[in-house]
């Protein structure tokens, strides 16, 4: 009964936070005046020939970055997670920084490095930069910047599902052949829900995804939707303009349904105690080292580079930290507000979904990942139509909404990181405590969340960074004069010195990895006094 | 209760109270105003009016990321229990949107006496200050450079030009202007024309002066304050205000525009800023500041750069047409550039 009542508690914030705004945002394109009608859609797509087109675009771009995220990801998951190649963690790290800034502002880093007086145009001769400029403005541009901001979440997907492999199995594969045939007869195979996962959430982020291919000029269809909010303020039409996308999003989750959900619970538990098999590379260790090592300065050191040389100007760090350190100061408590409730929810969201603990598992594990893949804004005015309300504006103008934003847009993180991590908790260790007569909560409590403590701490830290580099929908619902760091950078790009929004960038980048280093420490420290 | 349990509790309550510290909005003496500015222009004019005026000044400012678009959605979407008491627009067409919307509400600010008609809602829903003007910003080292729009479609630019999408920002805006004024039929053929010689499309006016200025194209239609921005820098560009020939059709001139929003929370203290951003005080530092705004105001003097409204010829439109035909021309301008 408590397991219930809890259950179908967070199910009903699940509802409140992520379909309510949907559906109002939805409800604008049916509801027209008082009626109901389907004019909006009549009229959006009487020609609908002219939008194969971006849909095109859209689909290629989608497709493509999934693709080369998936086949550098995963090799690169399994050289930093599973072999003794020196400096993995640090080269983990390193190829994760992507993940903690906004794609768009990774574009512009690359238009920086790329342009005729940019930090590229001193080192390689100008007929090859004009080549290189004219590549960046379209699909090859496009892909490269997704390809480099998306492809962290595949290489840190597969390092936890390395996490879930039974060393045991592969034990027992080593009796009989060599490590080549064990990775790919047992450990990927075992791994594979995680790599699907992964390129199934790049996929649908690329689809989504507006701001590079709009500063690369190459035409999407989620341009649609931002040209219904932005020309026309018309929310029902950006609702209905975004019907398509959302269509393929639900098709590809049915499939993931349909192939991939079942393969996740064959994940054995690990024996506790046994550490992950690592792979000798032996004489390839320097090779593996300089190709992983050319890779991270490919997509990660280069623009990163660009960004530094672009800070340093004698006032641009003060005058950054002067305009920024309160929205730091922000972004910093918000985050931390985000993470902790995201963890929670989370935690009690793929808990229902592992054990299916209520009949409508499988409607919150989509519901999740559909809020995970929708535009920021289109969350952001459904919000909006749905909070701010005289009876609920004292919490509309405050930045509750911020942390409502974030619980709607990220939940799918956390709970799919449970999800992983519980597969690894034998189910027997919560049977044993419940035959001892303790309640849910306390189980819960004393045995199944300190059994995946690791998992929870993955969680919040993956939280932690989401909520800190997040944009799309906190820009539309944060309180006057409380904006976030990531918003204060978009807000002064326009017209503000590059040096001062390079410098603002890189603070935003050494404030995350700062973070995550004293957080891992803090956690590894609580992990080791268990 | 344990020594532990007791502290969890402890602590939890200082953080709740920290939290809601942070959280919680404050409403004495203040003024919330969504901008669409340039948060580096306007922020300066905000902090001064908290100090000279002593109300704490609240500001949500918007992104290019979103062309603008994210207060006024913000604005709409908060249209039954408004949070905004001003607006400060980059441009009337916005304003105007608010007002056929029904956000806005009318005040006549003294401090708007002697700005032209042209610039103010009649009624008194909006009023212009400190403007753009929409220039060409050229290669300095093209030879023979151009004097009006019309060289889009002259052969010798051909595929040496640029623009920004015309389905944002102030580029719509112009486009629209020329229909109000050229009419549906030429202002086709002149689009249709431009794409035949080869204009390429960029993301914003900020992006087109970036591409001038490394050379990658010798003109394109911008906003003043990107011309100004790219020479203060050092670039090898210069401005052209357009079409100043005699019968010319005049240069666009984008004013910043200040709106009232109906019911806001701090009417009385959004009037006071609303005077106070149209003072010509204000107008003077915009003109001052990097964004080289021209005043509206006769008689504020501009820096050496910025060129006196007096001293150009205008085009002459009636913003609240501009903002009906922006509507309907969105289709024909989706066509145009390729979506």
């Amino acid at each position: 009964m408590e397991r219930r009542l809890t259950l179908l508690l967070v199910v009903f914030a699940l509802v409140i936070v992520g379909l309510l705004p949907l559906a109002a945002m939805l409800g604008k394109s049916i509801f027209v005046d008082g009626r109901l009608t389907l004019a909006v859609y009549e009229r959006l797509f009487a020609n609908p020939g002219q939008y194969w087109t971006p849909i095109g675009h859209s689909l290629t771009l989608a497709t493509f970055t999934a693709g080369c995220a998936t086949l550098l990801g995963v090799p690169l998951g399994l050289l930093l997670g599973k072999t003794d190649l020196p400096f993995r963690r640090a080269l983990a790290v390193l190829l994760s920084i992507p993940l903690l800034l906004p794609p768009y502002m990774l574009a512009v880093c690359w238009f920086n490095l790329l342009a005729s007086n940019g930090v590229l145009a001193r080192v390689i001769p100008a007929r090859a930069l004009e080549l290189l400029s004219g590549w960046l403005f379209d699909l090859p541009g496009c892909l490269w910047v997704l390809v480099s901001a998306f492809m962290p979440v595949v290489m840190i997907l597969t390092l936890v599902y390395l996490h879930a492999v039974n060393p045991r199995l592969e034990e027992a594969g080593r009796l009989i052949t060599g490590w080549p045939a064990i990775l790919h007869h047992v450990t990927l195979p075992m791994i594979l829900p995680g790599i699907l996962f992964g390129g199934i959430l790049v996929f649908l982020l690329a689809l989504g995804e507006v701001g590079v291919p709009m500063f690369l000029r190459y035409p999407v269809f989620p341009v649609e939707t931002l040209t219904q909010f932005s020309a026309f303020y018309d929310f029902g039409a950006a609702a209905a303009a975004a019907t398509p996308l959302l269509a393929v999003t639900l098709l590809v989750l049915t499939l993931e349904r349909l192939y991939l959900r079942e393969k996740t619970y064959r994940l054995r538990p690990t024996t506790p105690g046994r550490r992950m098999l690592l792979v000798p590379l032996g004489r390839w260790r320097a090779s593996a080292l300089l190709a992983v090592g050319l890779l991270a300065a490919a997509i990660v050191v280069l623009p990163l580079l660009a960004l530094i040389v672009s800070s340093l100007s004698p006032f641009a760090y003060p005058q950054a930290w002067s305009k920024a350190a309160d929205s730091l100061g922000r972004s910093l408590v918000f985050a931390t507000a985000g993470a902790t409730l995201l963890t929670v929810f989370g935690f009690f969201c793929g808990y229902l979904i592992h054990h299916r603990a209520l009949r409508l598992w499988r409607a919150v594990d989509t519901l999740t990942l559909l809020m995970f893949t929708l535009p920021g804004t289109v969350i952001g005015v459904g919000l909006i139509a749905l909070w701010n309300r005289p009876g609920t504006g004292f919490l509309y103008a405050s930045a509750a909404m911020v942390i409502l934003a974030y619980l709607a847009q990220y939940t799918a993180l956390t709970s799919r990181i449970t999800l992983a991590t519980l597969a690894n908790v034998p189910q027997s260790l919560e049977e044993a405590a419940q035959m001892t007569g303790a309640p849910w909560l306390a189980r819960m409590g004393h045995v199944v969340v300190p059994a995946a403590l690791p998992g929870v701490m993955a969680a919040w830290l993956i939280g932690f960074i989401f909520c800190l580099r997040d944009l799309g929908a906190s820009m539309l619902v944060y309180p006057a004069g409380q904006d976030t760091l990531p918003v204060r950078i978009y807000t002064l790009m326009a017209n503000g010195a590059p040096s001062l929004i390079s410098a603002l960038c890189v603070i935003l980048v050494a404030v995350t990895l700062i973070s995550l280093a004293i957080l891992s420490s803090l956690f590894r420290a609580m992990g080791s006094h268990r | 209760m344990s020594r532990g349990r007791l502290a969890i509790v402890v602590v939890a309550v200082v953080v709740a109270l920290v939290l809601w510290r942070v959280l919680a909005p404050g409403t004495a003496n203040t003024v919330v105003v969504y901008v669409s500015h340039d948060q580096v222009f306007s922020e300066p004019i905000l902090k001064d009016f908290e100090r000279d005026v002593g109300i704490r000044v609240k500001a949500v400012y918007d992104t290019e990321e979103t062309k603008s678009a994210g207060v006024m959605n913000r604005l709409i979407a908060e249209k039954a229990n408004p949070q905004a008491d001003v607006y400060w627009a980059n441009e009337p067409i916005r304003a105007e949107v608010l007002r056929q919307q029904g956000v806005s509400a009318p005040y006549r600010s003294p401090s708007a006496e002697g700005i032209a008609e042209q610039f103010r809602n009649p009624e008194g829903y909006w009023t212009g200050f400190s403007a753009r003007a929409r220039m060409l910003i050229v290669d300095r080292g093209l030879k023979d450079k151009p004097v009006s729009i019309q060289a889009y479609t002259d052969s010798r630019f051909n595929g040496k030009t640029v623009i920004a999408n015309p389905l944002f920002g102030t580029t719509t805006a112009h486009v629209a202007a020329l229909f109000t004024l050229w009419g549906d039929y030429r202002t086709k053929a002149f689009l249709d024309a431009m794409r035949k010689n080869g204009v390429h499309i960029s993301s914003s006016n900020g992006e087109s002066a970036d591409q001038v200025a490394t050379g990658s194209f010798q003109f394109a239609l911008v906003d003043s304050d990107d011309v100004h921005n790219r020479e203060k820098q050092g670039q090898a560009v210069e401005g052209v205000y357009p079409d100043q020939e005699e019968g010319g059709l005049g240069c666009f001139i984008v004013p910043n525009a200040v709106v009232l929003i109906k019911g806001g929370p701090h009417t009385e203290a959004g009037k006071k800023l609303i005077d106070y951003l149209l003072s010509r005080e204000t107008e003077k530092k915009l003109a001052y500041s990097d964004a080289a705004q021209i005043p509206l105001h006769p008689g504020v003097e501009p820096p050496s750069g910025v060129r006196r409204l007096e001293t150009l010829k205008v085009m002459k439109v009636d913003y609240a047409v501009v903002a009906a035909k922006m509507e309907s021309i969105q289709p024909l301008l989706r066509d145009w550039v390729g979506h």
